[in-house]
């Protein structure tokens, strides 16, 4: 878990002013991500919303830190550092539960992937939705299986279609170390998945 | 392009992160080779079953509205910009203050120049100064960049078209090399959410980026605003709103202005 953890920074004033409604409105505009990210970091549901709240109000009250580049990576990299602080905090309370396994949803993954796609699905096919709700289950096992740091920037590059140069800002690492997760990432996830991934889906390169 | 070569570009090419010389190589390299077509199948798929099978979790609406609350009673409250200058600051800030560093080439830090009173003034400011920063911390970043241009070309039949094919912009491009001015390239870089088409230009030592500004997003102020010995004036190219960032002196800037001011 200690690899998660980006560099302390230098203590370093930027004397540079963004309104805190403005980041206000950037925040917002980027809940979704953010949320996404806290979601596949924490493991659940309440602590996500926390570390996001917790985000928002650091955000407002830091706007003055902002400096040019990518406003949403900036936002997301915040939040991910109220995440990592909550990992810490829980890894304190509990020391005694592995972290990175088994934290997560106490009712199992099929039936909160469940509930998940449930009360948004336009489908009326219960066969299809048990389908989808175990394919869900299982590429969620998958990522969850993953190391956090190939995790978070795989959720960042194919989920919310980060740039490279927006990932490492987030992830506050060079840009060839965000390639590098990449590649590992989308490998360790190809051999989970086996060739099933490949022959689910119709593609047509 | 041989294999070896085209797999580590694989990855590049699927997340866009090739520019369009490099793509096509790559896609001429593409029409032979099985193996990699192969590999590229495999990465699509493996993206369409995260985004069909991962579905991204959207934030709950009451966390929605709980912070859409408190950002309204902060701006009621007229939350102070800057709360703990000067004093010891507190750890988070520490990080957040390093992150944005990370993003200014060097971690240079930007002054802003008006110290505005309300509310409006202040929103208003806060644009222009975020424009103005992210068009500094443009320009540095490309001067750190192994190449400041993804697009290399003296030849402005090609940047033109290269813009268009990106991003649907095609901006006026002229070569002003008779003048001085020589063209060297381009490049689409990002201020705030916005992309914008830069136009790079080379006189003597100095390298000039022309970032092409959206009606939306026009500098306000005519003024120029100097930082670190880095200049932003603001530009028409023809009729079309422009900033010129530079580290070139006064002069210099106006007369380069006026050239573009002058292009048709």
């Amino acid at each position: 878990m200690s690899r998660l953890r980006g560099p302390i920074g230098r203590c370093r004033r930027v004397t540079t002013a963004t309104s805190p409604t403005l980041v206000g409105e950037l925040a917002l505009h980027h809940l979704d991500a953010a949320y996404n990210l806290g979601r596949w970091l924490l493991g659940n549901e309440h602590d996500a919303a926390d570390a996001v709240h917790d985000a928002f109000v650091r955000a407002t009250r830091a706007a003055d830190t902002y400096a040019g580049g990518s406003a949403r990576a900036w936002w997301l990299a915040i939040v991910r550092n109220c995440c990592l602080a909550r990992l810490q905090s829980r890894k304190r309370e509990m020391r005694h539960v592995s972290l990175d396994g088994t934290t997560g949803d106490d009712d199992g993954p099929a039936r909160s992937a469940l509930e998940r796609l449930l009360p948004h699905s336009e489908a009326d096919d219960v066969e299809e939705l048990l389908d989808q709700a175990q394919r869900r289950a299982r590429i969620a096992r998958a990522l969850d299986a993953l190391p956090p740091e190939f995790r978070e920037a795989l959720i960042l590059r194919e989920i919310e279609a980060f740039s490279y140069r927006e990932i490492a800002d987030v992830l506050q690492i060079p840009i060839g170390t965000v390639m590098s997760r990449l590649a590992r990432a989308r490998a360790l996830l190809h051999k989970t998945l086996g060739g099933n991934a490949a022959s689910e889906v119709t593609h047509g390169l | 392009m041989d294999c070896k070569i085209a797999r580590d570009a694989l990855p590049l090419y699927f997340d866009g992160e090739l520019d369009r010389t490099a793509s096509r190589e790559f896609e001429a390299h593409l029409d032979g080779c099985a193996i990699c077509r192969v590999a590229l199948i495999e990465l699509d798929a493996l993206r369409t079953t995260l985004r069909q099978d991962a579905p991204r979790h959207t934030a709950p609406q009451l966390l929605r509205k709980r912070l859409e609350k408190f950002a309204a009673t902060q701006a009621r409250e007229g939350a102070p910009i800057h709360p703990r200058r000067g004093g010891s600051a507190p750890r988070w800030l520490a990080h957040a203050a390093s992150i944005a560093l990370a993003f200014g080439a060097g971690g240079m830090a930007v002054t802003l120049w008006n110290s505005p009173r309300h509310a409006s003034e202040l929103a208003q400011t806060s644009m222009h100064s975020q424009l103005a920063r992210d068009l500094f911390a443009s320009h540095w970043r490309a001067l750190a960049a192994a190449s400041p241009v993804d697009v290399i070309s003296t030849d402005r039949h090609t940047v033109k078209p290269w813009f268009e094919g990106k991003i649907g912009i095609a901006p006026t491009v002229h070569d002003f090399a008779e003048q001085g001015f020589d063209l060297v390239g381009g490049r689409i870089d990002y201020a705030g959410d916005l992309r914008l088409p830069v136009l790079v230009y080379r006189h003597g030592q100095h390298l000039i980026d022309v970032f092409v500004l959206p009606d939306t997003a026009a500098m306000a102020s005519a003024a120029t605003i100097a930082e670190s010995g880095y200049r932003i004036d603001p530009v028409k190219i023809g009729t079309q709103n422009a900033a010129i960032v530079s580290d070139m002196d006064a002069g210099e800037m106006a007369r380069f202005a006026q050239l573009l001011a002058a292009a048709r």
